[in-house]
């Protein structure tokens, strides 16, 4: 370094301004205008580096409870409302046909031999389908559950098929025991 | 006695403290903003003072800097980033004045009137006369100078504050410091080159 570069160093060292100078410049600011914030500038802002990680983490949990939600209407469709009817089903083509099955179900031809008691045991049998559908709404009481309703139909179905197999059984049961005891009296 | 080790810790808590108050200031504290001119203020006067060659109309010069640095307090993302940008706006400014000032009457190198003393007996004179030299050079090339000597900046960190080729920033450096070392040779001899 010569003593050139020394020389101009000391000739151009920084210099002080006046005493009031702030107050000066505080005056200037003072008349100005408050300046205006545009809508631009108020994002850009967003996008500055300790906002914008906050700003990046809104939107994604956003993003990802929207995303949640789309797919678990379109795996949950059908929604139980408080009087336990499952409301897809109704609008459902296969609700019908679960319909038909339900009653071929309850239209099983029974032997004639027995008369007045397989009318008894229709009875029974949709006392029991009653008993059964009262319990849905009862656990499902102030709530709304979105099932899917294939898989509620078949449930119903294999439901009803359960009660009527034990109120045949039961009736058949009933029906022996009388047989076995009509020849005791008659002896 | 403080270490390198405190005063690197000195200098880091000196740096988030301007940090501090350069967010405070952008939120409108007055009192943050008050804080950045003092720190700032011999930078950005010296550069208009040194280059103007006139104390009322670096001051008026300095004080636009200021307010438009108020203006733009939004934009100024850290210490390093608002002295550049205060180092930039003031030399283009006083380049600007400068070119708009072209009645100012220009002393030509021919014409800078050569001291009597030996530099060795007064100094001041001597940093007159280098000032002079200086004033006569063209602006472009006065803020280079200006810049490298005030600010003690690197012709890469001049070429980015007066936006143009580093080999412009050198070439005009080169050609200043020979114009500079030639009047001084021939006024003062081989005293101080």
């Amino acid at each position: 370094m010569s003593r050139l570069d020394d020389e101009l160093r000391m000739a151009f060292r920084r210099e002080q301004p006046p005493v009031d100078f702030t107050d000066r410049v505080f005056a200037k600011v003072a008349r100005q205008p408050a300046p205006r914030v545009r809508w631009w500038q108020r994002v850009a802002e967003l996008l500055q580096p300790p906002k914008f990680r906050w700003v990046a983490i809104g939107a994604t949990a956003a993003l990802l409870v929207a995303i949640g939600a789309a797919q678990y209407a379109r795996l949950h469709p059908a929604v139980i409302d408080d009087s336990g009817k499952v409301a897809a089903v109704e609008t459902n083509p296969h609700a019908s046909e679960t319909a038909k099955d339900a009653g071929s179900l309850q239209a099983v031809p029974a032997p004639e031999a027995p008369a007045p008691k397989l009318a008894q045991s229709h009875t029974s049998v949709e006392r029991h389908m009653a008993a059964a559908s009262n319990q849905t709404p009862r656990n499902t009481r102030h709530m709304k559950r979105v099932v899917n309703p294939e898989a509620e139909a078949a449930k119903e179905k294999v439901m009803l098929a359960l009660h009527i197999t034990s109120t045949t059984l039961n009736d058949a049961q009933r029906a022996i025991g009388d047989d076995e005891e009509k020849p005791q009296r008659s002896r | 006695m403080v270490g390198w080790e405190g005063t690197i810790a000195l200098e880091n808590q000196a740096a988030v403290a301007l940090e501090d108050t350069l967010e405070r200031s952008a939120q409108g504290d007055q009192l943050a903003f008050a804080d950045i001119v003092r720190q700032h203020q011999g930078m950005v006067f010296g550069l208009a003072c040194h280059f103007l060659r006139d104390r009322s109309l670096a001051e008026e010069l300095s004080q636009e800097v200021f307010l438009n640095l108020h203006q733009n307090l939004r934009s100024i993302k850290s210490p390093a980033h608002l002295t550049f940008w205060l180092r930039k706006v003031t030399s283009h400014r006083c380049i600007d004045q400068a070119r708009r000032q072209k009645v100012r009457p220009q002393v030509s190198l021919e014409d800078v009137p050569e001291p009597f003393t030996h530099p060795t007996e007064n100094d001041l004179l001597l940093s007159e006369l280098l000032k002079r030299v200086v004033d006569a050079l063209p602006e472009k090339a006065r803020m280079v100078v200006i810049l490298r000597y005030q600010e003690d900046l690197e012709p890469a960190e001049i070429a980015k504050v007066l936006e143009m080729p580093v080999n412009t920033v050198k070439s005009h450096l080169r050609r200043s410091l020979s114009i500079l070392r030639d009047k001084l040779s021939r006024t003062l001899g081989e005293v101080i080159l």
